[in-house]
């Protein structure tokens, strides 16, 4: 067993940081909005920050108890991290940056010198060595950065927002370079981010995080699936509706919190605080409510058309907002609906997921 | 072209009266040396012996300035709050202090009476009156000037560079010594410039806690004081020395100054 395991606590400017996250070996994915924790985690996780209370092992190794009272110091906890703002040495030139580790470790010479050019041919960078970190581009930066990291052997890799700072064109390129490099890793590597595309692109394990707390954590198909919160629905594109099931007569309700009722399987619901979720390719529209339909239904306005390739969104609300995703030929099928205009959005009780709240903010 | 307004007109007229202020007395004396013949003057040996220990001290006096002040300020550069401001507070002290005053206090501390004189004279030291004095009048009051401009370079550093080092095996030693200090190398060397510059002007503090012996512990300012009782003439040479040197130290501070500063 390689993987991080880590319970902690952790004041933060607006809430705690609360949190229990097992990562094993391969890419976890940190998922949040701006502001969640995410990188005060990989900050506590370094040992850069103190937290209030928890623990972390690393393997076989503890970095940290707060009952033992065991806090081993960042040089000493073997975690490579990858800050936002790479951090290179300025005073160093790129084979420099990569050999810093290694010669606080007291490798010198040739052999320092093999481990660099070594990693500098894995990496396809052998060309940048003798130049001046000053003089790279946004891309070349990232790349000397993670060679730099790797080169001291980390036993957990941390990166933080790896491509948030490149441009469109660059990102495209490192998220494929980090890509081949990062599945030929053996050890558990989390990278943080905001973005949706990066989480679609990776595909890999996610772990949600939202104010100080994990709120899901699965692979990226679950969270497509079976979205744990308002962050993560929207997130990932899907419909997210708040409100309550009731029991009435013995029969459960869910009421949205704009006053409609949907139903839906129920299966292991309580009454109480719940929402509902439905994927937007699952909602059908119509001008007209068609006659004797069991499913269910929220009449409301049209307010935004987006085309997307061959595919339309359609946003329509009242109380309500629910978002419709239909072919483009189904588009022009209705008439090409126009913002303004009324239309129902209806769909079936089997394809709703309806789920309590529970402990997470709903 | 707009019209220059009356506030800018203001700006100008007193810009030029300082600049005028500031360039007149030097252009003055420089004109006052020329006429009294540098070159002559540096082939007396009276001369060449104040310049020995004004250069002397002022070398031996920088490790002591960089042994005590580097480490002093890159501490402080890391306290904040209420332990930096009290810190910043007792390194003003000396800077306040009138120099005839600090000279007094100074050898109340170290003088054969002083506070520690005794115990240094227990073991064979005594200071006032030696160049070992200069040296320590120098450190005393160039120290904290640099500590507080070190303060502004460490401060400057951007945090990150210093974590990376650390996550990457340095420890806190190793990324001072291998991260700090490299990054800011320039400014450290423009520091240090500054350091001498300001010792070789120093007069007061030396005078009374060193003395003023020609060959011993009387500095290039203070030969300017014992001339200008017998000969103005030679004072007047001696200070466009003194002056020249500063100005090339100046220079070569500027040279050397980081520039994503300015």
């Amino acid at each position: 067993m390689n993987g991080l395991s880590c319970r902690l606590r952790y004041r933060l400017a607006h809430f705690d940081l609360d949190l229990d996250l097992q990562v094993g070996s391969g890419l976890t994915v940190l998922l949040g909005p701006n502001g969640a924790g995410k990188s005060s985690l990989l900050r506590l996780l370094a040992g850069l920050n103190q937290p209030a209370s928890g623990q972390v092992t690393l393997g076989e190794r503890c970095l940290y108890s707060s009952d033992k009272k065991v806090d081993l110091p960042p040089e000493q906890r073997r975690i490579g991290m990858m800050f936002q703002d790479l951090a290179l040495f300025p005073h160093l030139d790129v084979s420099g940056n990569i050999g810093f580790g290694l010669k606080m470790r007291r490798i010198h010479g040739g052999k320092r010198q093999q481990r660099v050019q070594l990693l500098l041919e894995k990496l396809d960078i052998a060309h940048l060595a003798r130049r001046n970190v000053a003089t790279l581009s946004g891309g070349e930066r990232q790349k000397v950065a993670l060679a730099r990291t790797l080169a001291t052997d980390p036993k957990l890799l941390l990166l933080d927002e790896p491509t948030a700072a490149l441009d469109p064109a660059a990102r495209g390129e490192i998220r494929r370079w980090l890509q081949t490099v990062l599945t030929r890793l053996d050890i558990p590597t989390i990278m943080v981010t905001h973005d949706a595309e990066e989480v679609a692109f990776f595909r890999k394990r996610v772990a949600v995080m939202e104010q100080g707390r994990i709120v899901q954590q699965g692979s990226f198909h679950q969270l497509l699936r079976e979205p744990a919160s308002e962050f993560v629905a929207r997130f990932v594109g899907v419909n997210y509706i708040l409100g309550a099931v009731r029991a009435e007569a013995g029969k459960l309700h869910f009421t949205s919190s704009g006053g409609s009722k949907f139903l839906a399987p129920f299966e292991q619901v309580r009454p109480g605080p719940a929402f509902l979720t439905v994927q937007p390719w699952d909602i059908a529209l119509y001008r007209e409510l068609p006659e004797g339909s069991p499913r269910n239904h929220l009449h409301g306005e049209i307010r935004e058309v987006v085309i997307i390739g061959d595919r339309v969104r359609l946003t329509l609300s009242r109380k309500d907002k629910l978002v419709a995703e239909i072919s483009s030929r189904g588009y022009q099928a209705l008439g090409e609906p126009q913002p303004g205009e009324m239309f129902w959005a209806v769909f079936k009780a089997r394809e709703a997921r309806i789920e309590n709240c529970g402990a997470l903010p709903c | 072209m707009r019209r220059p307004r009356l506030f800018d007109l203001l700006l100008i007229g007193s810009g030029t009266l300082l600049g005028a202020l500031i360039l007149l007395p030097v252009l003055a004396l420089l004109r006052a040396g020329w006429s009294s013949a540098l070159l002559p003057l540096l082939g007396q040996p009276q001369v060449q012996q104040a310049l020995w220990i004004t250069a002397l001290s002022s070398l031996l006096a920088l490790p002591l300035i960089f042994l005590l002040g580097l480490p002093s300020a890159y501490g402080l550069s890391r306290c904040s709050g209420r332990l930096r401001r009290s810190l910043e507070i007792l390194l003003e002290l000396p800077m306040v202090m009138p120099p005839v005053v600090a000279g007094l206090a100074l050898l109340l501390a170290f003088g054969r009476r002083g506070l520690l004189g005794e115990m240094l004279a227990d073991v064979g030291i005594r200071l006032p009156f030696t160049l070992g004095a200069v040296v320590l009048a120098l450190t005393f009051v160039i120290t904290p000037l640099f500590v507080r401009r070190c303060v502004v370079l460490f401060d400057g550093i951007e945090q990150k560079l210093e974590e990376a080092a650390l996550l990457l095996g340095a420890t806190p030693l190793q990324c001072f010594w291998h991260v700090t200090l490299p990054v800011v190398r320039r400014g450290l060397f423009a520091e240090g410039v500054m350091a001498l510059a300001q010792g070789v002007g120093l007069f007061g503090v030396i005078i009374l806690f060193a003395g003023n012996l020609p060959g011993r512990t009387q500095t290039l300012s203070l030969a300017i004081y014992s001339a200008f009782e017998h000969d103005p003439q030679q004072a007047f040479g001696l200070a466009a020395l003194l002056l020249l040197i500063s100005l090339l130290l100046l220079a070569t501070v500027h040279l050397l100054a980081p520039r994503e500063g300015r």
